[in-house]
């Protein structure tokens, strides 16, 4: 009888225009803990969403034990035997500890329509304290627990039913060294017990000590798979990474000085828990790309600029001594900022391109606080077409286009603000090689005429190809800072992010 | 919190305000609107709401009246409860179908609920339209038969929060929808259970209302509005004090203390509009005291 206990073929799962699983065919074997890295969008967490039926497929199939696996939601999945610990918070407040463990599982304290929440109390009770975890009391609201606890928590809800595959998805990063240790041992259990874990980390080492076998995939494909035991951290940076510099849409120039002067000066920011005394100055006509792993910093930097982070210390100030301390103040004097997360902080889905582009120009474009109608369609009509968005119009609502023309809707809307500085977090995630051509010229053009940006990006290629310099950030803090150079490579960048 | 109104309004107005005899008038009067906010609890806690809850409380009183005349206790009961359940069912099913915001669908239907109840009141031919006319048949706006319903219904929803599925997923679709929706939950299911619940527990209220009243009067041009907002005040405490624990007290003193702000008021003789501002103040006072959002999180 065969040892593979799951086995994926062909699969693919596309979001619009975007392909963020694709052709991936993998055999996990029983009772073995299988390592899963990448980059940050190489498909991992929507490969495993998609056997734990979070997300459905778009091809391909699953096959659990020789069955065909397609479950439409994670009670379905478990069962089947598939369970998730995700990398976000996957516990419900306003419940208790055992209303959270046995969600959706109430059948199983139900007599009739009368659910036995004793019952149900004293088993999640008796879960916990076999995991060692006594502190919890499964009576009690999970609000008064912390974030660690409920991760713990959702440890126990994932594991209890000793499930055929457990996927612990980047559940690391959210525990302490104590809490790790008490995960490390559940995988060591359903390993035991010749059972399967998906392990999914961005800590290299972490991954190839508790694993046996470890897949990388990359933009979505499967780059390789390796024995854990034979495995080097350097050789799966590699093959996380490890691309050549092929693609002839960035700058091709190495020798253009920047300006001296200096357009912001970044002081000793810190936000709490996101990043910690960060210092440097943008110059004018400057491309300033800050890179490394999502979560070390990079992304709350963009905000911390734009005045949107919350408890931010230190200081952001532009030339001419300007102070910036709040979204208005900051858009007033010239910097404007497009979020990674562009449906939910950059663009108004529900609403036309039209107030989408002209929503922060109003001020400059209304007369004894008057708005002219025709004046806005001109203004949008104008930025929308300096930007080819594909449109059937500037009335057509924001929600019926791809991500590309939303994120040029983004930028169109600065290009008619006229703003000097522009903070572009991740400009190019999820969006295809015509639409990337089109920003990167499009930066290109605007450093030309005097502007600087600030390029946020989790692409190596993407700094390398278009930064004047680049600041390599980790835990928090500025790690690294490279010169453009055309010997530098994305080897170099990579030794200051992990 | 209760202690704390009872002491300042009796030092304030020791005459008018506080008697034994008063606080029985104040809880009696509470625990109506404690049962709709018990009922609305279902679906604010979804993050839905239903502005059709007066019109159905005037509707379901007059049905009651009406089938009284024939049916005694029987009609009152059985046509507050089916009236109020039925408007609910159809609310629910009216929400689910069109798919539009909750707010939208019960205003459409709160007008036409409003006119359904002029209509009604037309056909009651026997006594004076509206009127419970019988004296026999007033026993629910009294003790104990007000405090048997009031606390058969804080049972009931005892048991619905505690002992069923109904709480936890309604908990659950308020946390996170999409979440709870992963796990299993038949979100537009519960949906429409929540406004079903939320209208038997008006029905049990307009039973109360009718009865204390000694009648209903049916109104139009959106006047019924008025009676959605004094059970939900309750409901409000039950949503900030239910990560204490289960809401049902907090819904019951919630609307004691409101009832009782408001008479302390009437007896030092402050003006309607003063009353309305200290009862408003107090309420947002105490639910944004319990109820400190994140810092950054999005409040809708």
């Amino acid at each position: 009888m065969s040892d593979v206990i799951l086995r994926s073929e062909n699969l693919c799962k596309r979001f619009g225009i975007t392909t963020a699983v694709n052709d991936v065919s993998l055999e996990f074997e029983k009772g073995e803990i299988h390592g899963l890295i990448g980059e940050n969008g190489s498909g991992k967490s929507t490969f495993c969403s998609t056997l734990c039926g979070i997300y459905p497929v778009t091809s391909g199939r699953f096959l659990l034990e020789e069955k065909e696996l397609r479950a439409r939601s994670q009670v379905e999945a478990n069962r089947r035997g598939v369970s998730i610990i995700v990398q976000e918070m996957g516990t419900l407040p306003g419940l208790t500890v055992a209303e959270n463990i046995f969600l959706g599982e109430e059948d199983k304290f139900m007599r009739g329509i009368v659910k036995n929440t004793g019952a149900m109390n004293r088993e999640a009770q008796r879960l916990l304290d076999g995991y060692g975890f006594k502190r919890i009391i499964a009576s009690k609201m999970i609000d008064n627990y912390s974030f660690e606890d409920r991760k713990l928590i959702e440890i126990v809800k994932a594991t209890y039913f000793n499930p055929k595959i457990l996927v612990v998805d980047e559940t690391t990063t959210a525990l302490s060294r104590s809490g790790r240790e008490e995960l490390f041992k559940v995988m060591d259990r359903i390993k035991s017990g010749g059972n399967t874990v998906i392990f999914i980390s961005h800590d290299l080492d972490e991954v190839i000590d508790h694993t046996d076998r470890i897949s990388v995939l990359r933009d979505g494909g499967l780059v390789d798979t390796v024995k854990s035991s034979e495995a080097s951290a350097g050789e799966l940076k590699l093959l996380m990474v490890g691309r050549e510099l092929t693609n002839r849409y960035y700058r091709t120039d190495y020798d253009q000085s920047v300006s001296d002067e200096v357009v912001l000066a970044v002081d000793n920011v810190s936000v709490p828990g996101e990043m910690q005394n960060v210092s440097f100055r943008l110059h004018k006509g400057e491309i300033l790309g800050i890179g490394g792993l999502s979560e070390c910093g990079m992304h709350e930097t963009g905000k911390a600029i734009f005045g949107a982070s919350y408890g931010r210390s230190g200081s952001v100030t532009l030339k001419g001594g300007y102070s910036v301390k709040s979204i208005p103040g900051a858009i007033r004097h010239g910097v404007a900022y497009a979020s990674k997360d562009r449906d939910n902080e950059s663009v108004i889905v529900a609403d036309s391109i039209r107030d989408n582009i002209c929503l922060p120009s109003l001020d400059d474009m209304s007369k004894h606080a008057l708005l002219n109608n025709r004046k806005l369609d001109g203004f949008a009509r104008k930025n929308a077409e300096l930007m080819s968005v594909k449109m059937t119009g500037i009335d057509q609502y924001v929600s019926a286009l791809s991500g590309g023309n939303k994120q040029k809707v983004v930028i169109s809307r600065w290009l008619g603000k006229d703003s000097d500085i522009l903070v572009l977090d991740s400009p190019t995630r999820g969006i295809d090689v015509k639409v990337k051509a089109d920003i990167y010229a499009l930066m290109s053009e605007l450093k030309e005429r005097g502007k600087s940006i600030i390029m946020i990006s989790e692409e190596l290629q993407e700094l390398l190809g278009m930064s004047d310099r680049i600041l390599i950030m980790k835990d928090g803090r500025i790690n690294g800072e490279f010169m453009r150079n055309r010997n530098l490579g994305e080897r170099d960048l990579i030794t200051k992010m992990v | 919190m209760t202690l704390f109104f009872w002491v300042s309004f009796r030092l304030l107005s020791p005459s008018n305000f506080g008697s034994s005899r008063q606080m029985v008038d104040y809880l009696q009067t509470s625990i109506q609107y404690a049962v709709g906010g018990c009922g609305l609890y279902f679906i604010v806690v979804m993050g839905l709401f239903d502005f059709s809850v007066g019109a159905n409380i005037v509707l379901s009183a007059l049905v009651g009246v009406l089938l009284s005349r024939h049916f005694g206790y029987w009609g009152l009961i059985l046509g507050c409860l089916l009236c109020g359940t039925l408007i609910g069912s159809f609310n629910g099913l009216l929400y689910s179908r069109l798919r539009i915001p909750s707010m939208i669908v019960t205003v459409g239907l709160m007008l036409i609920l409003e006119s359904v109840a002029n209509y009604a009141v037309t056909l009651d031919k026997a006594g004076f339209p509206g009127k419970l006319s019988s004296g026999n048949i007033l026993a629910f706006g009294r003790a104990p038969w007000n405090y048997i319903c009031a606390g058969l219904a804080f049972l009931l929803m005892f048991f619905l929060l505690r002992s069923t599925k109904i709480g936890t997923y309604c908990n659950a679709i308020g946390s996170d929808e999409l979440i709870a929706k992963n796990m299993g939950v038949n979100v537009e299911h519960y949906k429409f259970i929540g406004f079903v619940l939320l209208h038997f527990f008006v029905g049990i209220m307009a039973l109360l209302s009718v009865s204390y009243g000694r009648g209903m009067l049916a109104v139009t041009g959106m006047a019924s509005m008025d009676r959605n907002f004094k059970p939900l005040m309750g409901t409000f405490f039950g949503v900030a004090f239910k990560k204490y624990g289960y809401p049902v007290p907090a819904i019951v003193i919630g609307e004691f203390i409101i009832v009782m702000i408001f008479n302390g008021l009437v007896a030092l003789n402050v003006p309607t509009t003063i009353n309305d501002f200290v009862t408003g103040a107090v309420l947002l006072i105490i639910v944004t005291l319990t109820n400190r959002g994140r810092k950054g999180s999005v409040v809708k």
